[in-house]
C-alpha cells in the first residue's frame, strides 16, 4: 500500500475575523520523509498555514490532511502524530528544562520511565545536558529554541512543523539547529519549516514553496527554482590593451555570435553574458575572446540565488527582519477578532 | 480515567509554577495576618454594641478574612492564566493531544489548592491569636471544603476575565470587580446593624450568604438556619460560574 503524503493541502483559505485574508487558496503536498520549506516575507501567511496544519487555528475553507488524517475528522490523532515548535515559543520560564521535556512527553502519552529516559537523550542531542536542571527563564535565545525543538521530539513524531526555527539566532546557534534538523530528516522524519532566510531554505530544503500575500507563487527544488529564473551569468573583465578603442564592441559581437550565449552586454570594464550553463559556456567564451585577441583579466560565473528567484516571482526582495509576523495573531487573539499589530 | 491523569500533569505543572514564586505565597499569608491586625484592633470595641452576636471580634472577623482572601484569589488566578496565554504556553498545551477539558480541570484545581493553602494558613493564624472554633474539627473541615469550592468559583471568574479581555491592564485591575463582592457584606458588622442602601445591597450579594454560613460555623457552631442558605447559594453560584467558565473556555479553544 502506498503511504499517504505527510501533508496534503487543497484550496486552503483563511480569513481572520475582521476581514484580513491571510491565506487565499493554496495547494501543496509534502511527501513522507521530505524536507519542505515554506519561504516568504513577514505576513505572507506562513505562520497561519503552519498553525492550521497543526490544528491550532481553524481554516475558513479547503481540505487538509496531515499524516493521512483529515484535520476536520480527527484533530486529536493529528496532534499525536506531529511535533510542533512555533515562533512564539510558549515556553514555561518558571519550569526547569528537563521538567518541561518530561511534561511535554507525558502530555503526548509517553510513559513516565520512557519520558525521563527520552528527556535525557534529547537534552544530550540538543547539547543542553548541563542545564537541564536550570529554569528555562535563564536560557539564551538559542538554548530556548533548542529546548523547544527537543520538546517537539519527545513523542518521536514522524512529522515536524517548525515556524522560523532559527530567526533571531546567532550564526553558531543556527548551524547547530540546522545540523539537528538534517540529522532528524536523515532518520526519516518529515520536516516542514517556514523561513524568511534564503540561505536556510537553500541549505536545508529539498523542495520549497514561495508564499506571498497568501498565495503560492512558486514551488520546486531550490535548483529548479533558480534554473527557472534564467541562466547563469558569466562576467568578463578585460585585461590591459594596447589600443582599447572599439575592442569592447568587437568582443561583444564575438560573444553574441556564440550559440551558447543568449544575451550579452558591455560593462565599464568588460562584459556580461547570460548563458544556460555557465560551466560549459565559460571555456568557449574564453577561446572566442582569445581568438579575437581580447585579453581577459578575470572571468566569473554566477548562478541565480534564491533572492533572484524571490525577486522574480514577487517583484521585490524579501525583507529580512526578526519582527513577529504581525498579521498572524495566535489562536486566542484570533478568537477575539483582534489582529495584534 | 485519562482526563484525570492528563489534568494531573497540568496540575503539577501549575503547582510548580506557583511554588516557584514564593513572594506570591508569602504575600497571600501576610495579607491575611495583616487584616486581623488592621481591622481587628481598631474595631475591637464594636462587640460592645447592643445586638452584636459575638464576644470576640477576632473570631467574628475570621470568616471575613477567609472569604476575602478566597474571593480576591480569583483576581490572582486571572493574572496567572493571562500570563500563560500571553507567553503562548496555553497554545503549547492546545497543540498537544490532551483533552481540552483536562487543561481546564488542571487550571481550576490549582485555584482550589491555593484556596485550601490560604484558608489553612488563616486558621493557623486565628488559632495562634486565640480564636476558638465553635464548630469544632468538623466545622474547620467544613469551612475548608466550602471555601475551596468558593476558590474554584472565583477561579472561574478569573478565567472568564482573562479569556474574555486578554488584557493585562484589565486583568491586573480586576480586583476592583471583586471588591464589591468582598465588601458589600456583613464582613465587619452584622447585617442587622447595617442600615439603608448598604443593607439592601448586602442582601443581593451571594458572597454574603456564604460569609454568614462560614461565620456561623466559626462563632456559633452548627446553627443550621444560618448555614443552609449559604450552602445552597455556594452550590448554585459555583455551578453557574463553572458552567460559564467551561462555555467561555470551549469557545476560546475551538
Amino acid at each position: 500500500m502506498q503511504r499517504p503524503p505527510a501533508v496534503l493541502v487543497q484550496g486552503l483559505e483563511k480569513t481572520y475575523p475582521g476581514g484580513t485574508r491571510a491565506i487565499d487558496g493554496i495547494d501543496f503536498t509534502v511527501e513522507q520523509g521530505e524536507f519542505f520549506g515554506f519561504l516568504g516575507p513577514n505576513g505572507a501567511g506562513k505562520t497561519t498555514t503552519i498553525k492550521i496544519l497543526a490544528t491550532l487555528l481553524s481554516k475558513s475553507g479547503g481540505h487538509v490532511e496531515v499524516a493521512g488524517i483529515d484535520i476536520d475528522q480527527d484533530a486529536r490523532a493529528v496532534r499525536s502524530s506531529i511535533g510542533v515548535a512555533l515562533q512564539e515559543v510558549g515556553l514555561d520560564d518558571l519550569s526547569k528544562g528537563r521538567d518541561f521535556l518530561v511534561l511535554q512527553g507525558r502530555l503526548y502519552g509517553v510513559g513516565r520511565a520512557e519520558a525521563n529516559r527520552r528527556a535525557d537523550e534529547l537534552l544530550e542531542l540538543v547539547g543542553l545536558s548541563g542545564v537541564g536542571k536550570r529554569k528555562i527563564g535563564s536560557y539564551s535565545g538559542g538554548m530556548r529554541r533548542r529546548i523547544d525543538l527537543a520538546g517537539a521530539l519527545m513523542h518521536r513524531p514522524n512529522i515536524l512543523f517548525l515556524d522560523e526555527p532559527t530567526s533571531g539566532l546567532d550564526p553558531q546557534s543556527r548551524l547547530a539547529i540546522w545540523e539537528h534538523l538534517e540529522q532528524l530528516n536523515a532518520q526519516g522524519v518529515t520536516v516542514m519549516l517556514t523561513t524568511q532566510h534564503m540561505d536556510e531554505a537553500d541549505r536545508l530544503c529539498r523542495r520549497l514553496a514561495i508564499i506571498d500575500h497568501g498565495r503560492l507563487v512558486a514551488e520546486g527544488s531550490p535548483g529548479a527554482l533558480k534554473a527557472a529564473v534564467g541562466g547563469d551569468v558569466v562576467r568578463v573583465s578585460f585585461g590591459p590593451m594596447d589600443s582599447p578603442d572599439g575592442r569592447a564592441d568587437i568582443a561583444l559581437g564575438t560573444l553574441r555570435r556564440l550559440p551558447a550565449v543568449q544575451e550579452a552586454d558591455t560593462t565599464p570594464d568588460g562584459l556580461t553574458a547570460t548563458v544556460d550553463d555557465g560551466g560549459a559556456a565559460a571555456p568557449a567564451i574564453l577561446r572566442a575572446l582569445n581568438d579575437a585577441e581580447i585579453p581577459v583579466a578575470n572571468l566569473a560565473v554566477t548562478r541565480p540565488s534564491l533572492d533572484d528567484v524571490f525577486l522574480h516571482h514577487t517583484g521585490r526582495e524579501i525583507r529580512e527582519s526578526d519582527a513577529d509576523e504581525d498579521a498572524e495573531s495566535r489562536v486566542w487573539g484570533q478568537w477575539m477578532g483582534v489582529n495584534r499589530r | 480515567m485519562l482526563i484525570l491523569r492528563e489534568s494531573s500533569y497540568i496540575y503539577v505543572r501549575n503547582l510548580r509554577t506557583w511554588l516557584a514564586q514564593p513572594t506570591m505565597i508569602v504575600a497571600a499569608v501576610l495579607s491575611s495576618a495583616v487584616m486581623y491586625l488592621f481591622f481587628g484592633e481598631p474595631l475591637r470595641g464594636i462587640t460592645g454594641l447592643p445586638g452584636f452576636p459575638a464576644a470576640d471580634y477576632q473570631a467574628f472577623l475570621t470568616a471575613m478574612v477567609i472569604v476575602m482572601a478566597v474571593v480576591f484569589s480569583g483576581s490572582d488566578m486571572a493574572m496567572v492564566l493571562l500570563t500563560d496565554i500571553m507567553s503562548g504556553y496555553v497554545d503549547k498545551l492546545l497543540l498537544s493531544p490532551v483533552n481540552r477539558f483536562s487543561i481546564l480541570l488542571g487550571t481550576l484545581a490549582i485555584g482550589a489548592t491555593r484556596a485550601i493553602a490560604q484558608v489553612v494558613a488563616i486558621i493557623l493564624v486565628a488559632t495562634a491569636i486565640g480564636v476558638r472554633f465553635e464548630g469544632g474539627v468538623a466545622g474547620i473541615l467544613a469551612v475548608i471544603a466550602a471555601t475551596t469550592l468558593l476558590g474554584v468559583a472565583m477561579g472561574c471568574v478569573g478565567l472568564i476575565i482573562a479569556v474574555r479581555t486578554r488584557s493585562v491592564q484589565v486583568t491586573v485591575n480586576s480586583w476592583l470587580l471583586f471588591m464589591p463582592l468582598a465588601f458589600l457584606t456583613s464582613a465587619f458588622m452584622p447585617r442587622d446593624l447595617i442600615t439603608g442602601w448598604f443593607q439592601f445591597a448586602v442582601g443581593l450579594n451571594p458572597i454574603e450568604y456564604i460569609l454568614v454560613a462560614v461565620r456561623t460555623v466559626i462563632i456559633d457552631g452548627w446553627v443550621w438556619e444560618h448555614i443552609v442558605p449559604g450552602f445552597w447559594v455556594l452550590l448554585g453560584t459555583s455551578a453557574v460560574l463553572i458552567g460559564l467558565a467551561t462555555y467561555e473556555y470551549r469557545r476560546a479553544t475551538n
